[in-house]
């Protein structure tokens, strides 16, 4: 739809180890960059933690106050199981808000605005909320947990519940990579809205739209990126939340 | 032509539905949401957090549509060729 672009990691495409290229032609942008914000959490994370002090300052009280607050959020879900899981949801929660932010930076491609990168997360949750149902449940259980609570109306609820099962990666993925994409598609289409549409002679009165139109959508994109990030594992939470087995139930 | 005639006006209209629809749902929910949390400010936190994740959902519809859209786009000739064939 629109023309491919070089980034800032274009150059590695160009690199060779020993005759064989170091990342292939038919490996998409988006991985590079997803290394890249794997790079600098770790990195982040590491010097913030370095030496902790018991009343923290700077990065460390930063990385506290993430952990913090997100903790709550997963405890509101899955009421007292939120500490087994926290791991894995602050983590895709975190990895996805940065990768959704990547495309504002000039230069720089979002890894989210590939469809690839938000299937195989949407497979990753997908994959760990069946492996956990079995594991909480036991195999014939989870099975049951298919067919509802009224046996003779098993055929008809079974393949509902399959398919309402297999819509939630979809669902996700399509939602992460439908949102991150527009908001990165319309923000380099307002950018060169000056260049292209005003060079053809409609003049010096609008050359400065771009500069005034795109900063509100990268502070749009800001926002919606934040949201999409904490609706992705939010609904991870809740999918979990579901095969598993509470006391009582957290109060939504 | 009547095949690039139907995709064109199919992929305007597509989109333009789906947002329309999108926006009667998501302010349903919102006017929901704002009474709500009109009638019991300590519920707000709450509230809020459900509303995030129901306007998600609503969106995501819309958005399927959107992807629809930007494939039928694909589908679309350049401009130049289309004019060279009516020459």
């Amino acid at each position: 739809m629109h023309a491919e672009h070089g980034s800032w990691l274009t150059w590695l495409y160009e690199i060779r180890v020993g005759g064989h290229p170091l990342v292939p032609d038919w490996v998409p942008e988006a991985v590079p960059f997803a290394v890249l914000v794997i790079l600098a959490l770790s990195v982040l994370v590491r010097i913030g933690m370095r030496r902790p002090q018991r009343i923290p300052r700077g990065l460390q009280s930063l990385v506290e106050w993430v952990f913090v607050a997100l903790g709550n959020a997963w405890r509101a879900i899955l009421g007292d199981q939120a500490r087994r899981f926290s791991p894995f949801l602050s983590t895709l929660f975190i990895y996805i808000l940065l990768m959704n932010w990547c495309g504002l930076v000039p230069g720089f491609k979002s890894p989210t605005a590939n469809l690839n990168t938000t299937v195989a997360l949407a497979l990753i949750v997908f994959g760990v909320v069946q492996i956990y149902g079995v594991i909480e449940n036991g195999l014939l259980g989870y099975a049951k947990h298919f067919t509802g609570d009224i046996w003779w109306m098993a055929p008809l609820m079974l393949p509902i519940h399959i398919v309402g099962e297999l819509a939630r990666p979809l669902s996700l993925s399509l939602r992460l990579f439908g949102n991150v994409n527009s908001e990165d598609t319309i923000v380099m289409v307002l950018i060169t809205l000056g260049t292209v549409l005003f060079s053809r002679g409609l003049g010096g009165l609008m050359e400065g739209a771009p500069s005034v139109l795109a900063p509100l959508m990268i502070a749009m994109a800001l926002f919606t990126g934040l949201v999409q990030a904490y609706i992705f594992s939010v609904l991870a939470a809740v999918y979990l939340a579901g095969v598993m087995h509470e006391e009582e139930h957290a109060s939504a | 032509m009547l095949y690039l005639f139907g995709l064109v006006l199919t992929t305007g209209f597509a989109v333009a539905v789906a947002a329309f629809a999108g926006a009667l749902g998501q302010s349903r929910a919102v006017a929901a949401a704002l009474e709500g949390a009109a009638r019991q400010p300590e519920a707000t936190g709450n509230i809020q957090r459900l509303l995030i994740i129901g306007l998600a959902f609503i969106e995501s519809l819309t958005l399927y549509v959107l992807v629809i859209g930007f494939l039928l786009l694909g589908k679309l000739p350049n401009t130049a060729d289309i004019v060279k064939l009516l020459r």
